[in-house]
């Protein structure tokens, strides 16, 4: 057996019938000279007999039709919608193309916002508007709003006396609203 | 410039540049250099049923008034720089003193100071939409009365 140990895992694969025609022959004429070899070689087939022995029996007795039922069940079983969804997605957005969408979605939602926020400043033009602070140097002050057309009105009554600009023209009611 | 041709790289990059340039033009959004104040002068009377045709786009705020008649008198439009202000010439004698205060959320505060003569009328602070309006009436005027509609629309 000296300086056969690297024959051992041959022997292995032989037994597994993974050699080729030529490493088999090699192998064969070798063990055929060889006792230590030969030797392993019978003890390999005895547990690889032993082994297979085992198993086989063992299989027997498993019951292996439930295991066969569920896989039934499995190729049978319908597939939820959002499965067939993300099949069809996934043939027409590969991962290369969906790189670029996710992207391109965000700078979609972006315009759509900053849209948004322009249309918002357009339609600003009858918003209210609201009147933080106000002084009239004691005259009277009228505040409307009014909401169908959302206007903001701030209406000076404007006292004629002593008010020289004014006092030449003459002086008009408030509005009515 | 190899890296580059990676198209996951590529798309990163994309993104990346996406963010800045909305991020740039968000802030921008909020910080206007100028403010563009027009001030459309009105008179507004009972003495015809005359509606001055330029002044469609405003007349439905002009009908809350209840006059029969409205005749644009001066319209007038100025750029004011941030923190800065105007002054407008009012028909009467009058005059207007706009000045931005704040921008925020899209709304623009306004300082409007009304003068006739060198008599201070009216101080106000008004916050309105960015392209809003609001009227500011009352002072008589050749028989009726002066209505001012004062807009301003962010730079």
């Amino acid at each position: 057996m000296n300086g056969c140990e690297d024959k051992i895992a041959s022997i292995e694969l032989w037994l597994d019938g993974e050699l080729s025609g030529a490493e088999s022959e090699s192998l064969r004429v070798h063990m055929a000279a060889c006792a230590g070899c030969s030797e392993a070689r019978r003890r390999l087939e005895k547990l690889q007999s032993t082994l297979t022995g085992v198993l086989l029996s063992e299989a027997q007795r498993v019951d292996f039709m439930p295991f066969w039922r569920a896989v039934q069940l499995r190729v049978n079983e319908k597939r939820p919608w959002y499965q067939d969804a993300l099949d069809w997605m996934r043939g027409v957005l590969p991962a290369s193309r969906l790189a670029w969408v996710v992207p391109a979605v965000i700078v979609l939602l972006l315009a759509g916002v900053s849209l948004e926020s322009y249309w918002r400043g357009g339609a600003g033009r009858n918003a209210f508007a609201t009147v933080e602070s106000i002084d009239a140097y004691g005259r009277n002050v009228a505040l409307l709003r009014e909401y169908d057309t959302k206007t903001t009105v701030i209406w000076l009554y404007q006292d004629q006396e002593g008010e020289n600009e004014a006092a030449e023209e003459s002086a008009p009611s408030g509005p009515a609203f | 410039m190899k890296l580059l041709k990676k198209a996951p790289l590529r798309v990163l990059l994309f993104s990346l540049l996406s963010m800045l340039a909305v991020a740039v033009t968000g802030t921008a959004q909020k910080q206007p250099q100028n403010v563009e104040v027009r001030i459309r002068a009105i008179l507004a009377s009972n003495q015809s049923d005359e509606f001055d045709a330029s002044l469609k786009g405003l007349e439905k705020q002009l009908r809350v008034l209840k006059y029969r008649s409205y005749r644009l008198l001066n319209d007038e439009s100025q750029n004011i720089p941030r923190n800065g202000n105007k002054v407008f010439e009012i028909p009467g004698g009058r005059s207007l003193m706009v000045a931005p205060q704040e921008f925020q959320d899209n709304r623009i505060a306004l300082l409007v100071r009304l003068t006739g003569g060198q008599k201070p009328l009216l101080d106000t602070t008004v916050r309105i939409a960015n392209k809003g309006n609001f009227i500011l009436g009352g002072p008589p005027h050749e028989g009726g009365v002066l209505v001012l509609s004062i807009s301003a629309a962010m730079q």
